[in-house]
């Protein structure tokens, strides 16, 4: 078994893979691909391995995947036995998928910001805040009544890919011009996820909590 | 010069125990922390040492750690701990700014005043107020509690003015709305209950009504 991550340090979509194998305790070889200012994710040769142009790529032993929600869909798959990380019974499987398509959805609007802020990406910063706005504020809806209820995450007693996924964006928002001042649930929400057992921390989110 | 007067700026059950949280109020930046022993505190939201916001810090016992240098201060706002220079006892001019604070009606109030001497406001007994959540309006606080007002008008219930708005429902329950002014073009609206509905089940009822209040206001 081999497993490599076309990476870049800085990519939150790349930490969110980190993590999962982190959690997952899997072996893996790290390649870096100069995403800024390089673009070496736009070159031919990295073309020829993801012809979207995008981080991450995951090689799982000749198998090459894209998009990192569908990565952590098969390394959960694939490696958690347990299936706590991807829930497979009928009431818990809808709705982390559900919430695992807004991560990669509506909630790159937060990303979109940053790179904005942080790597001089020229798009209209005002409407990436507006929209990474909108979409905080409806995890932070579901949030505030999982508290009611008493729970922490986003599906279920546990944490999932859905956690997994929405989490990287969020935590890192402040790079692109959005606090967490209106977020309080979303805030308790991160401090847990921090806290995890086999948590590691990237630039911009730190391990301590 | 802050004026002499509390604001809502948190449900007091979001704010947990070992948390540093942003908070601003009057366009000033508050670190809302709560040590391990459950104490609350409002104290500028910066670093004494190099300006770090505080709110970005971790809660160590019954101190605040920043960030950037790990400096720590306790209760008092003193700094006790410098981990660069173990063995030094740091000085007493190294303080963090305290802001008076309060919890009372499952909320927390802070006051900005450097000598306070304004009363909370007064919702009559303390115990028994739950969270229902908190909304942020796009309005300043005086637009923002008009218009919470004026939607609450609509409600089935008997809608009392004052620093809180609140609203006897016909089962008895009264439901409070608390502002918290943020700057000019935000306000926070803290939402409490108390009474038969503040089950889980009625809360989460409020909590919906609420998020509909929300929309129908940002609609109009």
């Amino acid at each position: 078994m081999k497993i490599t991550l076309y990476d870049y340090s800085l990519s939150g979509s790349c930490y969110k893979v980190r993590l999962m194998l982190g959690f997952l305790g899997l072996e893996y070889e790290r390649r870096q691909v100069d995403f800024y200012p390089g673009r070496q994710h736009k070159t031919p040769g990295f073309l020829a391995i993801n012809p979207l142009g995008q981080l991450p790529v995951l090689e799982d032993n000749g198998l090459v995947l894209r998009d990192a929600q569908a990565i952590l869909c098969h390394l959960a798959n694939k490696y958690d036995g347990d299936g706590t990380w991807l829930p497979r019974d009928p009431a818990s499987f809808g709705p982390v998928m559900m919430w695992l398509m807004f991560a990669g959805g509506e909630l790159m609007a937060a990303s979109s910001a940053r790179l904005h802020d942080v790597m001089s990406y020229d798009l209209d910063i005002e409407a990436a805040r507006k929209s990474a706005r909108s979409a905080f504020r409806v995890l932070d809806d579901h949030l505030t009544h999982r508290e009611i209820d008493g729970g922490t995450w986003i599906m279920g007693d546990h944490p999932t890919v859905a956690d997994l996924a929405c989490f990287p964006y969020v935590a890192l928002s402040g790079d692109g011009g959005i606090g967490h001042e209106e977020y309080p649930a979303i805030r308790n929400w991160l401090r847990e996820f921090r806290k995890l057992p086999g948590f590691h921390a990237m630039s911009g989110i730190s391990e301590y909590v | 010069m802050a004026p002499d007067q509390w604001n809502a700026v948190a449900l007091d059950s979001q704010i947990r125990a070992s948390s540093s949280n942003p908070v601003i109020v009057n366009d000033y930046a508050l670190a809302l922390w709560r040590s391990a022993s459950g104490e609350v505190n409002a104290w500028e939201d910066r670093c004494p040492h190099r300006g770090m916001r505080l709110s970005l810090g971790f809660v160590e016992g019954e101190k605040l750690r920043c960030i950037y240098h790990g400096w720590g201060y306790g209760p008092d706002g003193q700094c006790k701990v410098i981990p660069a220079h173990p063995d030094l006892t740091p000085p007493k001019t190294i303080c963090a700014q305290r802001h008076a604070v309060e919890s009372r009606y499952g909320l927390i109030w802070t006051n900005l005043a450097e000598d306070p001497h304004a009363r909370l406001p007064d919702l009559g007994a303390d115990d028994g107020w739950e969270a229902v959540r908190s909304i942020f309006l796009n309005y300043a606080v005086q637009d923002a509690r008009k218009a919470v007002m004026d939607d609450l008008v609509g409600w089935n219930g008997a809608l009392s003015d004052g620093d809180v708005v609140t609203l006897e429902l016909p089962d008895g329950t009264t439901l409070a709305a608390a502002f918290q002014p943020v700057d000019a073009g935000s306000t926070g609206v803290h939402f409490v209950a108390r009474g038969p509905a503040v089950s889980a089940e009625g809360r989460h009822g409020l909590a919906r009504q609420v998020v509909q209040l929300r929309a129908r206001i940002e609609n109009n």
